[in-house]
């Protein structure tokens, strides 16, 4: 009976409360008037207590009997939420900041893509579903930030980025935070960037043991990925959370897919980056956690995580919208200091928005760039296959929206080479381009070497390469034409790289590459290549190449693969593309070249008279069939003007144009006329005049015909 | 600047090439591959597959108009949209229907047939928009701003015209009026289709330099006699181009279509600086059948073959490696 509607089951849950009020066992049991032994079988759910029982628990815990009954949170006894800093080294060495973190600017795009590619890996497969990842950029003022501030215990955190400030002159990490902390007060501001997947796999395993929780939250450069296809293997993508925040600071709340301590669902956590430093006269070593102080750790002064309850979740805006496993990462003081270089050449824009690097518009515009730049791919499906992947991003201010939940479609961002890869899903590729919009496919061979630097091959891979021309304008978006995007199997973009050497008025094409399980299941040595490649990728997971553990597990010479690879596909695309080379051409390529009728930068005007141009041209048909006409003219600067004769004329299709003579032509300003020719006074810039043609002049019904009027040097013949 | 008594789209139709095939003489056809045209350079080339006996091509075509085509308060009705090719060389024009996409859509699409016993170079395609405006049938509304190029000659889809070279014994030649320069080492005949350079085969070694790609002195070499060569030509076309103008019944002349014109528009700017290339041909057509001034304008010719040969950059390669050849032998 106790076991309807509850959270977790009574045993392990007692014996938490038990330990987070510091009571043991035989105390409870003489507060109940009870049994050692009797306790002792509900710990190990052997039995259960009567209900009556549970008023008395509940009493001794100092907690009501509904949460007794439910036991979906802890007991608010024992020691409250807190922050727990990290205390200083013993030798006395100082971290000045996490070198994790200094791999990565603070980026929101680099951010889309390690966070995107950790949701990726971890994916819950069986289902088949696609992992879901959302990004939501909220911006907090006025009431909502004092709310949220107070949730965090800010005024517990403040002496400690305070010390930070006080130091920051000299230290990389110091200024970061400095600056968040004084953006936050000077703007009443506050941005959070939250990052939730949902089918993933969530923060499983204990607080300190091996396990997903222990790597993210409490270890460094520990990758524990779930499968040989893994995007991730450094460890590094979690330091980019950190990375993107000014104040150092990220909010955790998990739901688990396997219960850890009877529970799934609200494990929550905080983890601050911070410098070394000193506050009322104790030092600290640099990292600090939130959470329940932990009675087994030394002192109980280690926070741990904890299962929290709604009303507190959604005080630390960390609300999850179902209880389908996965993690909420909130990043507290997001910016985005690579926004600035994007639009370092617009300098407009500098005055506009003063460079802004907490602008949650622009921050939602480069994430949806971004996403669709690197994990188009996961998120396209086709024939049997469903995407890996469905991302949105949204941004709000204080609750409000205001940009609305955008969900990034592949075929908005990467048009042409979605279209590519669902036709090689759907089986609809050609060998060779016939028409625009086709999609061509081709194998490529990756020869892979033996491991434990042998000599030889172990055998040849055929990676799949996709080619298709640009259907039209549209679909280049804004990205670059011609270039090669290759993936492996957890289908995000690698390596985008041009193809050289390609002739002049080559249509242009986006090409991809899909190698080692991306090509798939029935290709050979898929397997081998993948973990080849992933092996030879570096911390940023932007290209293949050299790297220690390509030297380590197979030889320094391993990396020739690739670029023999590289070579096979750029050959390959050229093949299709570019039209085949004909017979030498006589006379040589130089003489060819020099014989072809180009545009040529034009020789200079030599200094004389300027001649003025015709700006603007207004002209109606006239009630007795006549054209009347205003013109402007433009004058470039000189001292002395050549006079100028309006001509008009009638437009043929081909031969000679009928000219028009004029009944009348009048000065309107900045000239004179004289004779039907234009003068100008010296230093005049702009000219304006009116005319009106005679009808008698014209071959034709005046409606039926376009005019076209021209300025003459000279006589004007 | 050219106005119409009429309302208009203001923005140009784009029109893209799709699809490309040739019938051949024994009735089969040909699906040429995308290789067969550039959107970038907006060029066909039907030589690319190099048949002689093709009798006709079909360009696949897509175009789309500018918004506000379908507007409801739109002045014109009647709405339809026409491929036409022309060339101005044989004064054939073709012209095909398209056909709407999708109701209410702005693109419409459909193919083109070209035969080839109608053109002997390049036509060009352009697509317009027509309507009935005020009772007017078949007014143009809106059109392509940059013609595509077919070409049924050329093997590759490149706009630039390129002038053909030719290589012969001058002295052994079955064209029998090169034996009458049987001592030059080329020589240029504009007369042609496109005027071509004939490199003389008598004179031993010419044509291994020009198709030696090595980059020692050889290619410095090379690169001048190219310069050479193509300062001559420059000047020989420039001629040719000048001295064959049809003439407007004021008497100004008209801009040529062919080769002439796009050789007359790139060297204008140069031989006569600052002027609109329109305003250039009438000065220059006038100082040539006038009394005075031509012979003042030789210099100019010369300056602009001179400028497209880029002679100065050659001769400066070569004077450049001789230098260092000698520092070399000296030390």
């Amino acid at each position: 009976m106790a076991r309807l509607d509850t959270g977790e089951e009574f045993g392990p849950w007692l014996a938490r409360q038990l330990k987070l009020a510091g009571k043991t066992q035989a105390e409870l049991a003489q507060e109940l008037e009870l049994t050692r032994a009797a306790i002792s079988a509900w710990i190990t759910g052997r039995s259960t207590p009567r209900p009556t029982v549970m008023a008395d628990i509940a009493k001794a815990l100092g907690t009501d009997v509904g949460t007794v009954h439910t036991r979906t949170t802890d007991t608010q006894a024992g020691l409250p939420i807190t922050w727990y800093h990290r205390p200083g080294y013993p030798d006395g060495g100082r971290d000045l900041g996490n070198a994790a973190a200094f791999a990565f600017d603070a980026d929101v795009q680099v951010l889309a893509r390690e966070t995107c590619q950790n949701s990726l890996d971890e994916r819950l497969t069986e289902n088949g579903r696609p992992v879901r990842v959302r990004y939501t950029l909220h911006e907090l003022t006025g009431e909502a930030l004092a709310a949220f501030r107070e949730a965090i215990l800010w005024n517990d955190l403040f002496p400690h980025y305070s010390a930070v400030s006080e130091s920051a002159g000299n230290q990389k990490v110091g200024r970061v935070v400095d600056a968040g902390v004084r953006d936050m007060y000077e703007k009443g501001r506050l941005v959070l960037l939250r990052v939730d997947d949902y089918n993933a796999s969530g923060l499983i395993g204990d607080d300190y043991a091996d396990g997903k929780f222990a790597a993210v939250v409490r270890r460094q450069l520990e990758s524990l990925k779930s499968g040989p296809v893994a995007g991730g293997s450094y460890g590094l993508g979690k330091a980019t959370l950190w990375a993107t925040s000014a104040l150092g600071l990220v909010l955790i709340n998990s739901t688990l897919s396997v219960p850890h301590e009877g529970r799934t669902q609200r494990r929550v956590i905080g983890r601050l980056e911070l410098p070394w430093r000193e506050v009322g006269g104790e030092s600290y070593a640099g990292p600090a956690w939130f959470g329940r102080p932990d009675p087994d750790s030394p002192g109980a002064r280690v926070a741990r995580s904890w299962w929290a309850d709604e009303e507190t979740v959604a005080r630390l805006h960390l609300t999850r919208e179902s209880d389908e496993p996965g993690t909420s990462f909130l990043i507290v003081g997001a910016h985005d200091v690579a926004s600035l270089e994007e639009d370092g050449s617009g300098a407009d824009d500098e005055s506009m928005d003063d460079g802004d690097t907490r602008d949650i518009s622009r921050m939602h515009k480069r994430l949806v760039k971004a996403l669709g730049r690197d994990f188009w791919a996961a998120m396209t499906g086709g024939g049997s296959r469903l995407p890996l992947l469905e991302v949105s991003v949204r941004a709000l201010r204080n609750g409000q929206v205001v940009v609305p939940e955008q969900k990034v479609d592949p075929s908005a961002e990467q048009p042409a080479r979605t279209r590519a890869l669902r036709a090689h899903y759907e089986g609809a590729t050609v060998d060779r381009l016939l028409e625009a919009g086709q999609v061509a496919a081709r194998g490529v061979p990756l020869k892979l070497p033996l491991s434990g630097g042998a000599r030889g091959t172990l055998g040849t891979h055929q990676a799949v390469l996709l080619v298709t021309d640009l259907a039209n304008d549209a679909e280049n978006g804004d990205g670059a034409q011609n270039q090669v995007h290759s993936l492996r199997g957890n289908r995000m973009t690698v390596k985008t790289a041009g193809v050289p050497n390609l002739p002049l008025g080559t249509n242009p094409f986006q090409a991809v590459l899909l190698v080692g399980e991306a090509a798939g299941e029935a290709a050979p040595f898929a397997k081998e290549a993948e973990e080849f490649l992933r092996a030879a990728e570096p911390p940023e997971h932007d290209r293949w190449g050299q790297t220690d553990e390509l030297t380590l597990r197979w030889s320094p010479s391993a990396y020739r693969r690739i670029n023999a690879l590289t070579t096979e596909v750029n050959s390959a695309v050229r093949e299709l593309v570019a039209r085949p080379k004909r017979g030498a051409s006589e006379g040589g390529v130089a003489l060819r070249k020099a014989l072809t009728v180009k545009t040529k930068p034009k020789a200079k005007a030599p200094s004389g008279p300027v001649v003025p141009v015709l700006d603007g041209l207004d002209a109606t048909v006239g009630d007795d069939g006549e054209w009347q006409i205003t013109a402007e003219v433009s004058i470039p600067r000189g001292d002395e003007i050549v006079p100028m004769v309006p001509v008009a004329q009638l437009d043929v299709r081909s031969g000679g144009r009928p000219t028009l003579d004029w009944a009348e032509l009048v000065a309107v300003e900045g000239c004179e006329v004289e004779d039907g020719v234009l003068r100008f006074a010296p230093g005049t810039r702009r000219a304006k005049f009116r005319g009106r043609t005679d009808v008698t002049s014209h071959p034709v019904r005046t409606m039926l015909t376009r005019l076209v009027l021209e300025l003459r040097a000279g006589k004007g013949e | 600047m050219k106005i119409y008594p009429y309302k208009r789209l203001n923005r140009p139709v784009v029109l893209r090439v799709t699809s490309v095939s040739l019938k051949l003489s024994d009735g089969t056809r040909d699906q040429l591959e995308t290789t067969a045209y550039s959107t970038q350079q907006q060029t066909v080339a039907l030589g690319i597959a190099g048949h002689t006996d093709w009798v006709s091509a079909t360009i696949g075509l897509s175009a789309t108009l500018p918004p506000g085509a379908n507007a409801p308060d739109a002045a014109w009705s009647d709405l339809r949209v026409l491929a036409v090719l022309t060339d101005r060389e044989t004064n054939v024009r073709t012209s095909a229907d398209l056909t709407r996409d999708a109701e209410d859509g702005r693109d419409w699409s459909g193919s083109l047939e070209v035969l080839r016993d109608d053109h002997v170079g390049r036509a060009s395609l352009a697509v317009y928009a027509v309507g009935t405006v005020d009772g007017v049938r078949g007014r143009s509304i809106a059109e392509t701003d940059r013609s595509w190029l077919v070409d049924t000659v050329s093997d590759e889809p490149v706009r630039g015209l390129q002038l053909d070279v030719q290589k012969a014994s001058f002295r052994k030649s079955s064209r029998e009026w090169l034996q009458a320069y049987a001592d030059a080492p080329w020589i240029v005949d504009t007369s042609a289709r496109v005027p071509t350079v004939f490199v003389n085969t008598d004179v031993e070694g010419v044509i291994g330099l020009l198709d030696s790609n090595g980059s020692g002195v050889d290619s410095k070499v090379r690169d001048l006699l190219v310069a050479q060569m193509s300062t001559d030509v420059w000047t020989a076309v420039f001629h040719g181009a000048i001295g064959d103008l049809e003439v407007e019944p004021g008497g100004g002349p008209v801009f040529p279509t062919d080769w002439q014109g796009e050789v007359l528009r790139e060297m204008l700017p140069d031989v006569l600086p600052g002027v609109q290339v329109e305003e250039a041909l009438r000065q220059v057509h006038r100082r040539r059948t006038g009394e005075s001034g031509w012979v003042e304008l030789q210099t100019r010719i010369h300056y602009a073959a001179v400028r497209r040969a880029d002679a100065t950059k050659a001769l400066a390669y070569v004077i450049r490696s001789l230098e260092q050849m000698n520092r070399e032998s000296e030390t």
